[in-house]
């Protein structure tokens, strides 16, 4: 490693976002022509880095150096010119555009003369750079609209490629590449290799973030485990093994306390409801999932394993390409998630501001937002019952607040949650959905959140439970079933004693 | 510490002001007009304007949950027309065979209150089961209604001598208030209860603050949208009713300037476009304010051309105004 030249490091980055902490201080360090590794769990913090590094956000404290000085982008295009680039996960390219035009957005100026873009020269421009990656069997005058995603992800990275070397030939790059592999199949993967591979053989460096292990073990030189914001391990890949990274990712196992194991109860033998075969066409399929009275099932899988998309439908905002739903015995079928609450099924949705809470209303009426049709007699809601539930729910939940009049948005994060909380409960929900109920919500609310959860339970309720981190997951649960593309792949019993371990989950997600 | 509860000061100051401006609107315009024209205040001009703003109000009315709600209906003006004419041909084809005179009115309103329902009902149902913008949909229809109308009668046409006596209940009058004007009052009266105090009422509010969580929620979103205008499609035509009653007479394009004035007056009297907040009670002062200034224009004169400049000005001005810029959401329609 010494004889190599460092091109970029980053060292102590920390960044917070409304009070909770993303990055708790995390170092890397890119030497010129290596593939680094970059993995850890959702919510590790690799995609806050790699925004950072980019210039879509500052960090909040740390300090980054690329070709030896200093370096702070305050927007993409300065990164761009110090020579980074990155391929963004959800893509970039405009598809109505043709993949010249695309390679040279927002530089139309270096092609025009007298205000008219001269396009042959951009396209013979953009054949080069095509060409440049080892790609030039792609037309530039072809729209982007009639490529595959493979051929898409090689466009995004000659754009890259591209933009980082605008000016100077023999600048070195650091390429960001964030999850670039989920849409390809695995040939297009091999050549995606075999042109990280050429860019490093230039003396050029590359980021890589994946999920798939296997993957990383095959294109890195070295890797970096994050865990909750923090560093967690950095290893030439010859001492690398998916065991070590796996432990590496998941670190400490679970706390007792933390997670109010002394209360777990045992589930009861009804099963509340059940899914039989159900599938929902290039998302998930042959799900059979029971819940029992008095359960939480814990629900695992990496972002597109079709976990979510399993909650939606159950209840009722997804119909279901196939298979059915038993509630309590009785077959059902939803179209919208208001005939699902007459069934006793609600969710708590995972994006608090745009699907959980209406910003406009009091704590009140939004507490009040799924059962103001059962408080109403005649048709007339009172004032007064909603008042008096709102004061209810204030105090059993103990619910941080200038008053139940106050604006919901107006109430912290925490808070906010526990009023969603509060609302499910006044429903008369039995069957509630948690989607990651603790996203967002500083440790001590979280706690409180935790023990919510068991006292619903106690009740009789039952739970599917979305955990914001596996620890979560399993701490929480009775029962955990993991999932991958799609499909169940594991189920573990996890009673208060016998928690099944992070490691043999994580090797059913990936 | 004094400087900040100054600037809150401030900031309470601006708030009051801006919740309640329309009030002082409506003050300012009739002091301005009086000025201009001091004949604006006596007691026929009054109890003229007070009447004329009637239909204005009912079609208000049912303009006010859809603009609470997010939503938009462009088609308003020309619903209104469509009704006016069809209301009018019924009562011409029921003639000759039914003798009360009062019956065929009933009966014609019925109908065309029906209408306004159906219209309003396949308005609601495309924005909900094919998921288009109220906006273009509104768009369509105005296009289709503008048509409709065209094609039930071309010209004015009068009410028959025969069945005159049906419009007199439109000229009682209780003192300076008139009969029109204490229907619409009321149905908007009864309307902001509906609003205020029923499940519906609230679940329309949370509809226009975050559809997707009130969807996710469990409220009834299809089902309430649709009923928002099915009720705004019963006001069309009600107002339509007052219309042909008031003027003796239908007319195809007499819905025409209605749109504009109707958002108009919902925006003047401070309800958001951007959905989720706003009141009946403020648009029922809205009218007034637009009816004011129509009032008030043509006592002083100005050109009937004119004037439609105006009421756009006004929707901007008023949108300006209201608008919290400060909060992210945007209006988008």
């Amino acid at each position: 490693m010494d004889e190599k030249k460092l091109l970029f490091s980053a060292r102590d980055i920390t960044k917070s976002f409304y009070g909770t902490q993303a990055l708790k201080g995390v170092d890397l360090d890119v030497y010129e022509g290596e593939v680094v590794g970059l993995i850890g769990e959702n919510g590790a913090g690799k995609s806050t880095l790699l925004k950072i590094i980019i210039g879509v956000q500052p960090q909040s404290s740390g300090e980054m150096t690329m070709h030896g000085k200093p370096f702070a982008p305050s927007d993409p295009m300065e990164a761009n010119r110090e020579g980074i680039g990155m391929v963004f996960q959800e893509q970039s390219l405009i598809v109505n555009l043709t993949v010249g035009q695309n390679l040279f957005f927002g530089h139309e100026k270096d092609f025009s003369h007298l205000g008219f873009i001269n396009w042959n020269k951009m396209y013979e421009e953009s054949q080069k750079v095509l060409d440049e990656v080892n790609c030039g069997n792609i037309n530039p005058r072809k729209k982007v609209l009639d490529l595959n995603f493979a051929t898409r992800q090689m466009v995004e990275i000659a754009k890259v490629v591209n933009v980082t070397k605008s000016g100077h030939d023999d600048q070195k790059c650091l390429i960001l590449l964030d999850e670039p592999t989920s849409v390809l199949s695995e040939q297009e993967v091999q050549n995606l290799f075999t042109e990280i591979r050429k860019l490093t053989a230039k003396g050029h460096s590359v980021i890589f973030v994946s999920h798939r292990l296997d993957e990383v073990l095959e294109i890195s030189d070295r890797v970096y485990v994050y865990k909750d914001g923090q560093n967690a391990g950095n290893m030439p890949i010859a001492e690398a093994t998916e065991e070590k990274l796996y432990a590496a990712m998941v670190g400490r196992e679970t706390t007792t306390e933390y997670y109010h194991l002394d209360e777990q109860g045992k589930a009861e033998d009804d099963v509340v409801l059940e899914t039989r075969d159900l599938g929902l066409s290039g998302v998930f399929k042959h799900c059979g999932i029971k819940l029992h009275k008095g359960e939480i099932l814990g629900i695992v899988g990496v972002v597109g394993s079709g976990k979510e998309d399993i909650c939606s439908v159950i209840c009722g905002d997804l119909k279901p390409t196939s298979g059915e739903i038993y509630v309590k015995g009785k077959k059902v079928s939803y179209s919208s998630p208001s005939q699902a609450l007459d069934d006793g099924i609600l969710m708590i949705p995972k994006e608090r501001l745009v699907e959980g809470i209406v910003r406009g209303l009091s704590v009140a009426e939004n507490i009040a937002l799924s059962n103001a049709e059962k408080l109403s007699e005649h048709g007339v809601v009172s004032k007064g019952k909603i008042n008096a539930q709102a004061d209810e729910w204030i105090d059993k939940l103990r619910i941080k607040t200038t008053g139940r009049d106050a604006e919901l948005i107006s109430l912290s994060g925490g808070n906010q949650q526990k009023v969603v909380f509060a609302r499910a409960l006044a429903s008369g929900a039995e069957i509630i959905i948690l989607n990651h109920p603790t996203r967002g919500v500083d440790v001590g609310a979280k706690e409180e959140i935790y023990e919510l959860i068991r006292n619903v339970v106690a009740e009789g309720k039952s739970v599917i439970l979305l955990g914001d981190t596996l620890d979560e997951c399993i701490g929480m649960s009775n029962r955990v079933i993991v999932m991958k593309d799609g499909l169940i792949t594991g189920e573990f019993d996890a009673d208060a004693d016998n928690k099944p371990s992070q490691v043999s989950l994580v090797s059913l997600m990936m | 510490m004094e400087n900040v509860s100054t600037t809150k000061e401030k900031r309470d100051w601006k708030k009051t002001l801006q919740q309640n401006y329309s009030f002082l609107v409506v003050i300012l315009m009739i002091i301005i007009f009086t000025i201009l024209e001091p004949s604006f205040l006596n007691s026929r001009n009054v109890t003229n304007l007070l009447s004329d703003s009637a239909p204005l109000m009912i079609m208000a009315a049912g303009m006010t949950p859809v603009l609470i709600m997010g939503s938009i209906d462009l088609s308003l003006g020309s619903m209104c027309s469509a009704a006016n004419v069809l209301m009018l041909q019924l009562m011409l084809k029921m003639q000759p065979s039914i003798e009360n005179p009062y019956i065929i009115f009933l009966l014609a309103m019925l109908l065309t209150l029906l209408f306004g329902a159906f219209g309003g009902f396949i308005l609601g149902a495309i924005q909900v089961k094919l998921k288009v913008p109220s906006f273009i949909a509104s768009l369509a229809f105005m296009s289709v209604w503008d048509s409709v109308a065209l094609l039930i009668s071309q010209m004015p046409v009068k009410i028959p001598k025969a069945m005159k006596m049906t419009t007199n209940w439109y000229k009682i009058q209780l003192g300076p208030i008139g009969l029109p004007l204490i229907i619409a009052v009321g149905l908007t009266l009864i309307y902001h209860f509906v609003m205020t105090r029923t499940a519906f009422g609230r679940g329309i509010f949370a509809i226009g603050g975050n559809e997707r969580a009130a969807r996710i929620a469990g409220i009834r979103v299809d089902r309430y949208k649709i009923t928002v205008f099915v009720l705004n499609g019963v006001c069309a035509a009600l107002g339509a009713m007052f219309l042909l009653v008031k003027a003796n007479s239908s007319a195809p394009t007499v819905g025409e300037a209605f749109t504009l004035m109707t958002i108009s007056a919902v925006v003047a009297g401070g309800t958001s476009l951007v959905g989720g907040s706003g009141s009946l009670v403020k648009s029922i002062v809205g009218v007034f304010i637009i009816s004011i200034i129509k009032n008030g224009m043509n006592m002083v004169g100005v050109n009937v051309y004119w004037q439609k400049v105006v009421y756009g000005i006004i929707v901007l001005l008023a949108v300006t105004i209201s608008t919290d810029r400060t909060s992210r959401s945007r209006i988008v329609k």
